[in-house]
């Protein structure tokens, strides 16, 4: 609907007025609650009937007053008048109280938060560290239990008669450095364990070499394995010899760098 | 003591809700003068416009609560006790029958019409005189007279629609007089 044209219809006067029927003053009312513009007409059109009615303010007979006092006697409260004339130094003081009442449960309030954010923050950072404490035992625990089951496998090859144990001392001059090779003759199946073998260099690593028909033959590079290593699979080897060669191995053994060196058994 | 303090109307109405002499007095002395102007717009006798004056002043102290500040202004509720209370006075059968004897008087001291022209100085009746008669005429009936549309169609012998039409264009050029 058009509010503009019904607020300039006339409607408006007419409710205020009082003269509005029961429909009419049913639908303003409903319309006003929905439409600002229509109660600020409403207001307005009141307004300057109640200035220009003060405007326009006879005077009443002393009597009328007097009269309205007298008959009017016994419904007056007087106490409780007094007590609501009073009211708005008393509300004050209640308001006061109020809002002090409110202040200190601010500050009551706001110390609580701090308190417990603390406390939060603690348990938070207890909780991060018990976290990072749990990760690192459960990888702790996998590495030893990598550990313990290759210590178990090796012990297992070790005293398994399939395999012929065979021991390379030190050369001269090396006779400190220890390793061992079991051999599985049958299925080829070589594994090292590095007794005595310093750390190596970073650009250097130590290779096995099986002496084949007398020719050194690649049986792997040794690195960094716990217990036995697995190295490459060898036939009809005579004996076993380590070499330190540059990092990755080398086709043929440098025999300037012989480490240690065992024949096999029988 | 508190004789010069304003109240706003929500001070006023919860105060007399709370039947506080100070604030019926307080309501008197602001706004009686106001109200009895349009009571006198209506019964046209001052005598008798101060008697409903004190009338209208019981009903405002005996409702005040259920006066409703949502749906108007306490001004606005207080001129509509007073209209209805003055409207029901020219109803009675006491006033129809002064009225006839006053005419006689009237007619016997040659005074017709003082009255009347002084009713048509004052307040509201005062910014109706200034419209059109056709407009007038409406507005008196309705407004200060009480009749209802229907009523008036019949008694002028002019259709509703156009009773309705011409007293919203008569409301329309009121508010234009009324409002600076």
């Amino acid at each position: 609907m058009n509010i503009q044209a019904y607020i300039e219809s006339g409607i408006i006067e007419s409710y205020v007025l009082g003269m509005a029927d029961e429909h009419e003053r049913a639908e303003l009312e409903r319309l006003s609650q929905q439409h600002p513009e229509i109660r600020a007409a409403v207001e307005a059109f009141e307004l300057s009937l109640e200035q220009n009615a003060m405007a326009n303010a006879m005077s009443p007979a002393p009597r009328v007053k007097s009269d309205l006092l007298a008959q009017l006697e016994n419904e007056f409260k007087p106490i409780e008048q007094t007590k609501l004339v009073t009211m708005p130094v008393s509300n004050t003081g209640w308001l006061r109280y109020m809002a002090a009442a409110s202040v200190i449960l601010l500050v009551v309030s706001a110390a609580t938060n701090v308190y417990f954010y603390n406390q939060f923050r603690e348990a938070s950072n207890q909780y991060q560290a018990l976290l990072v404490e749990k990760t690192s035992l459960l990888a702790q625990n996998e590495a030893l239990q990598t550990k313990g089951l290759d210590l178990y496998n090796g012990m297992q090859i070790m005293s398994d008669p399939a395999y012929t144990k065979v021991s390379m001392p030190g050369i001269k001059a090396e006779e400190n450095k220890l390793a061992t090779v079991f051999w599985d003759k049958k299925k080829n199946e070589v594994y090292l364990l590095a007794n005595r073998l310093p750390q190596t260099s970073t650009d250097t690593q130590y290779q096995l070499w099986a002496i084949v028909d007398g020719k050194p033959v690649d049986a792997g590079m040794i690195d960094g394995c716990n217990g036995l290593c697995k190295m490459k699979n060898i036939s009809n080897a005579s004996a076993f010899a380590i070499t330190l060669e540059k990092r990755g191995g080398s086709p043929t053994p440098n025999l300037q760098q012989l480490q240690v060196i065992g024949n096999v058994a029988g | 003591m508190e004789v010069a303090k304003k109240y706003s109307e929500s001070e006023l109405v919860h105060l007399l809700q709370q039947r506080s002499e100070q604030v019926f007095s307080y309501l008197y002395d602001n706004y009686s003068g106001a109200l009895l102007s349009i009571i006198y717009n209506i019964v046209k006798d001052e005598e008798l416009a101060n008697d409903v004056l004190q009338e209208v002043f019981v009903k405002i102290w005996r409702q005040v609560e259920s006066y409703d500040s949502s749906k108007g202004r306490l001004f606005t509720w207080m001129l509509n006790i007073a209209r209805n209370a003055s409207i029901d006075t020219i109803r009675s059968k006491s006033y129809q029958n002064s009225q006839k004897n006053r005419e006689l008087s009237e007619n016997v001291y040659s005074s017709a019409g003082v009255s009347q022209l002084h009713v048509d100085q004052i307040g509201l009746r005062k910014l109706v005189h200034k419209l059109k008669e056709e407009y007038r005429v409406l507005i008196d009936l309705s407004y200060f007279q009480g009749f209802t549309q229907d009523e008036i169609s019949k008694m002028m012998d002019i259709p509703l629609g156009t009773v309705k039409t011409r007293l919203r264009t008569a409301l329309i050029q009121l508010r234009g007089i009324i409002q600076p």
